[in-house]
């Protein structure tokens, strides 16, 4: 018995690609919501910054391990993660007020296309800085496949899976339940009304950029893992990150976690069901996006918003 | 040299068209729209088919072109009815990818990734053109600019024009008014779409080749910065914001820097370019100043915290 | 801003229109520099500049210098456009090398030849690009020619019968897959699945799930290294164990730093090495290449140098046969009637249609070395697999 033409294991193997690309999508797609749940704007550098950090990563990586693989490269990985996280979320608050801060006040679209200017400037900084070539980023294991039946998974998909997991719990426990989230809440919420209140909301949005951007560097180590370091490699990722916000209802933290595991699983699976060509993958998956935005206009998880008259 | 100077008239006229058009959508009507270059994609395969395989004369293509973009334009108009602000801006970034990722893969009717070429160039009142006269495309696409120029600013200037720019200040307000707000925002979205196939069609036969590489999510986002440079809702700033970019984007080459200076630097003094604009301009060279309630108040609140 | 415009336009035509008598030879390079095939215009553009600096060594042309116009293409026929019309109009180049792509060569390739500049791809294999008149050339080998031979190698010498097809959706890959398919059903051998990815996609596991299923002998990736890297190790990590076969585009030693290991034992063709023991001239040319550059060229950057020197030889020619100045003509017909050119990318010949007529080598890579083994040359004769000794 098997669901249209495919096999049990076909089926297992790309609920397991599936979830391993969702949840890389899940964890960049909370940088984007984040900014936009606060400042209402599409930061298009994001997926620039994801790629500054993979950068970052691999530098202190190959500085702390170097090549090969020892018992300690695992802990050395995680420390240059942190390290990259770092250097990420310094880089996303200089941006921000460098190229939007001024911008607060201007008209809608003015942010949106100064955010375009800074990923133009960053990824061919890098090209420059660091060349066209790919880097490869090493496992810090022994990467042998395990197979389950015919299902093959291997440690680097659970490394990404389970780091993807904490910090996305890490996040939104930090959001509910400290006063900084809270804080965040409310400038999300009405900023003026926030400002009013006593709470410094310059410094909530630099902390938004903050921690935004460094999610994005610990899941642009991530995807390097699966697809190497290249100074365009936040592009793609980038919007296909951008579309699961949507998707998940933009400017909500849940939602962005649900709608890019979702994401993942509907895009390898959505294909290999239908039986067309990957080459129409993306195809798929921004079909699908206008369905469900057709019949959930804020998303799946989105707050239907008043209208004001 | 000349040959040079002509493809970046040629190139910026070409752009003013598409500037035109979105402004009717995004600066008149306040519709955010990611996929003009759809259009503008729909308009040039449409025109590099019908020319090379199906023998069609130039003025037939052209036609036909902006009534095929336009049918596009109705397609992407329709979820209007439902969405708003920027979930329709995401809604019409995938229908942009959707029709790239189809010129991509039907390899029969488009040729995939290598694109058309050999598309015969115009030909009329005796004249053939071709590489040895580029000031006739110059000067034939001049006319069409203008052309779109008066038909945007009559329609603007219109009950349906007034009406589009009711929708995009207070869409609520103008539905209690009585007025069908939808059906406006689909016309708009045809309008708008007829002439980004109009400006494919001329691209076709001034480039003699269409490939899928020139219609990604980039162009539409230049041609929205050509919009916005200018100034929203304002046809003359689009046609500058056009000028603007394609002189800034060429820059380089035109002034012999490419040989000296590395090819990643063109790219960041264009972002660089962009930002600055932005910050010191971010209503547009020639925009309107109009007054936002949310921007006053945040203003009188700046003034008091300080 | 219109006057700006004019005035700007006027300075070039001063500037432009100087004194007749040539004080440097123009020549031109056309190629991506930046966005997603940067690294590949890279490695050309460097392969090109040891060229350059050889023959200014040696005091250019006729004591005049050669200079070198680099114009960015980014991959698009519209860029490719205005880089030619600048390259011509404004540094009246007699030749150029490039452009990368198909799409590019066929967009420009008619504005070459209306203008009568002699342009060489190095890389652009797609079947009609040096249709478009007798001052294209390409010094790569097509598409049909490497499939032609490389289909009925796999069928015939190494006897394997089923094959999955993985190919991405660029003029390159795409145009090989689909040649390599034909001739490899035609010389008896069964495809079993052809998947596609999109440009700029790095995750190929889907595809992979779907061939591993299809249960072939070989894999078939016509791609550029930095996808191939990608499917040789997603392919490892879904168990999926066949041997696999490669085009031109393997021969980027960055495969050996993307894939390591995994790239052991990958058969491809590309353009045959026939200098042998006695002429070793590609050996040289990577060693001058890493010395200078810190990295390995690509095939593509090995023809993209031997297009420049010819490109040279037929410039010299031209200007010294003519007394001063550079016939166009001249530099075309040099070049049509070259006969068995030694370069670094094997022998070349020019055919009346502008391709360069070369074997097929078939390479085998050696991941310890981080080098390629020519294992053999072959050729197709009367429709026949003829191996050259």
């Amino acid at each position: 018995m098997a669901l249209f033409h495919l096999s049990w294991s076909e089926i297992g193997q790309h609920v397991v690609n599936g979830i391993t690309l969702g949840s890389i999508y899940a964890l960049i797609a909370l940088g984007y919501t984040m900014v936009y749940g606060i400042l209402k704007f599409i930061n298009f550098a994001h997926g620039e910054i994801l790629m500054m950090g993979a950068y970052a990563g691999y530098f202190f990586y190959m500085a702390l391990n170097g090549e090969g693989v020892s018992s300690l490269s695992l802990f050395l990985f995680l420390l240059a993660m942190i390290g990259s996280m770092l250097v990420s979320a310094t880089l996303g608050v200089i941006v921000e007020k460098l190229a939007y801060k001024p911008l607060r006040t201007a008209p809608r679209l003015a942010p949106l296309l100064s955010a375009i200017g800074v990923s133009i400037i960053l990824s061919n900084l890098a090209a420059f800085l660091f060349g066209t070539k790919s880097k490869r980023l090493d496992y810090p294991f022994p990467n042998e496949t395990i197979l389950l039946g015919n299902v093959a998974i291997t440690p680097h998909q659970i490394l990404i899976v389970v780091s993807a997991l904490v910090l996305m719990v890490a996040l939104k426990l930090f959001v509910d339940y400290s006063k900084l989230g809270k804080a965040m809440r409310a400038t999300s919420q009405n900023m003026n009304v926030a400002k009013l209140m006593g709470i410094n909301t310059d410094f909530i949005i630099s902390l938004t950029f903050a921690i935004g951007s460094a999610l994005a560097a610990a899941a642009g180590m991530l995807v390097a893992l699966e697809i190497k370091i290249y100074p365009t490699m936040g592009t793609l990722a980038g919007l296909k990150a951008f579309v699961a916000a949507v998707f998940g209802g933009i400017g909500n933290i849940t939602g962005a976690m649900i709608g890019g595991v979702l994401l993942g699983v509907i895009e390898t699976f959505g294909v290999a069901v239908l039986g067309i060509p990957q080459g129409l993958r993306d195809t798929v998956a921004f079909t699908i996006l206008i369905f469900v935005l057709l019949f959930r206009p804020s998303g799946l998880l989105g707050k239907k918003e008043k209208e004001k008259v | 040299m000349l040959n040079f100077l002509s493809l970046l008239v040629i190139y910026i006229e070409i752009y003013a068209i598409l500037a035109l058009s979105l402004n009717l959508i995004a600066g008149y009507t306040g519709l955010l729209s990611l996929c003009h270059a759809a259009f503008f994609a729909i308009g040039a395969y449409t025109t590099a088919i019908g020319m090379t395989m199906g023998g069609w004369n130039f003025w037939f293509s052209l036609f036909v072109s902006g009534i095929l973009a336009s049918m596009l334009g109705l397609v992407v108009g329709l979820p209007t009815l439902r969405l708003k602000g920027d979930y329709l801006a995401i809604a019409t970034l995938g229908f942009g990818e959707v029709v790239k990722n189809i010129i991509i893969n039907w390899d029969s009717l488009t040729r995939g990734p290598n694109g058309i070429n050999g598309v015969p160039t115009p030909e009329m009142f005796g004249l053939k053109f071709g590489y040895d006269t580029p000031f006739a495309y110059v000067l034939l696409y001049a006319l069409f600019v203008a052309g779109t120029y008066f038909v945007i600013r009559w329609v603007v200037h219109s009950r349906f024009g007034r009406a589009l720019e009711a929708i995009r200040e207070d869409e609520i307000a103008v539905g209690a008014m009585g007025i069908n707000a939808v059906k406006y925002k689909v016309v708009a979205f045809m309008m708008g779409a007829f002439f980004a196939g109009i400006a494919g069609s001329l691209w076709a036969v001034y480039n003699q080749s269409v490939a899928p590489q020139t219609f990604d999510f980039m162009l539409s986002v230049l041609v929205l910065c050509m919009v916005v440079l200018g100034g929203l809702g304002n046809s003359l700033g689009a046609i500058l914001g056009a000028l603007v970019i394609v002189i800034l984007s060429e820059l380089p080459r035109l002034t012999g820097l490419t040989s000296l200076i590395p090819a990643q630097f063109n790219q960041m003094f264009f972002g660089l370019l962009l930002i600055l604009v932005m910050i010191f301009r971010p209503q547009g060279v020639l925009g309107r100043k109009r007054i936002s309630y949310e921007t006053e108040v945040a203003r009188i609140l700046e003034r008091r915290s300080s | 801003m219109k006057r700006i415009l004019l005035s700007l336009g006027l300075v070039f035509l001063v500037l432009g229109c100087g004194s007749k008598k040539l004080t440097e030879i123009p020549v031109g390079f056309i190629g991506p520099l930046t966005g997603d095939a940067a690294n590949y215009g890279k490695l050309s553009l460097q392969a090109v500049q040891i060229a350059l600096d050889e023959i200014n060594a040696q005091g250019g042309i006729g004591g005049l210098p050669v200079k070198l116009y680099v114009e960015d293409d980014e991959g698009k026929p519209e860029k490719a456009n205005a880089a030619f019309e600048k390259l011509y109009g404004v540094n009246k180049i007699y030749g150029f090398v490039g452009p990368m792509f198909s799409s590019c060569a066929l967009a420009i390739a008619p504005k070459a030849q209306a203008a009568k500049v002699v342009m060489i791809s190095q890389s652009a294999t797609h079947k009609d690009v040096t249709s478009k008149g007798d001052f294209i050339f390409r010094n790569v080998l097509s598409d049909q020619l490497q499939a032609e031979v490389f289909g009925r190698y796999v069928a015939e010498k190494l006897g394997i019968k089923k094959v999955a097809i993985l190919y991405i959706k660029n003029d390159y890959s795409q145009g090989l897959a689909m040649d390599f398919k034909r001739v490899f059903e035609a010389s008896g051998g069964q495809v079993v699945a052809v998947e596609t990815g999109v440009q700029g996609d790095k995750d190929f596991k889907t595809q992979l799930t779907k061939i591993k299923e299809a249960q072939p002998e070989a894999l078939y990736i016509p791609n550029y290294v930095a996808e191939m890297a990608q499917i040789l190790e997603q392919a490892k990590q879904l168990g999926l164990n066949v041997k696999i076969l490669s085009a031109d585009g393997f021969s980027n030693p960055e495969i050996f730093a993307l894939a390591k290991d995994l790239a052991n034992g990958v058969i491809f063709s590309n353009s045959a090495d026939e200098s042998g023991m006695k002429n070793p001239l590609r050996e040289n040319f990577v060693k001058l290449y890493r010395e200078k550059y810190g990295e390995d060229p690509d095939a593509f950057a090995q023809n993209a140098y031997d297009a420049f020197k010819v490109l040279l030889l037929a410039l010299k020619n031209a200007y010294e046969t003519s007394g001063g100045v550079i016939d166009r003509t001249k530099v075309r017909d040099f070049l049509l009637n070259l006969r068995g050119y030694q370069g670094v990318s094997g022998v070349i010949t020019f055919l009346p249609s502008g391709d360069a007529i070369k074997n097929v080598g078939i390479y085998v890579a050696d991941a310890k070395k981080k080098t390629y083994n020519q294992i053999a040359v072959y050729k197709v004769e009367n429709n026949q697999l003829v191996e050259v000794k």
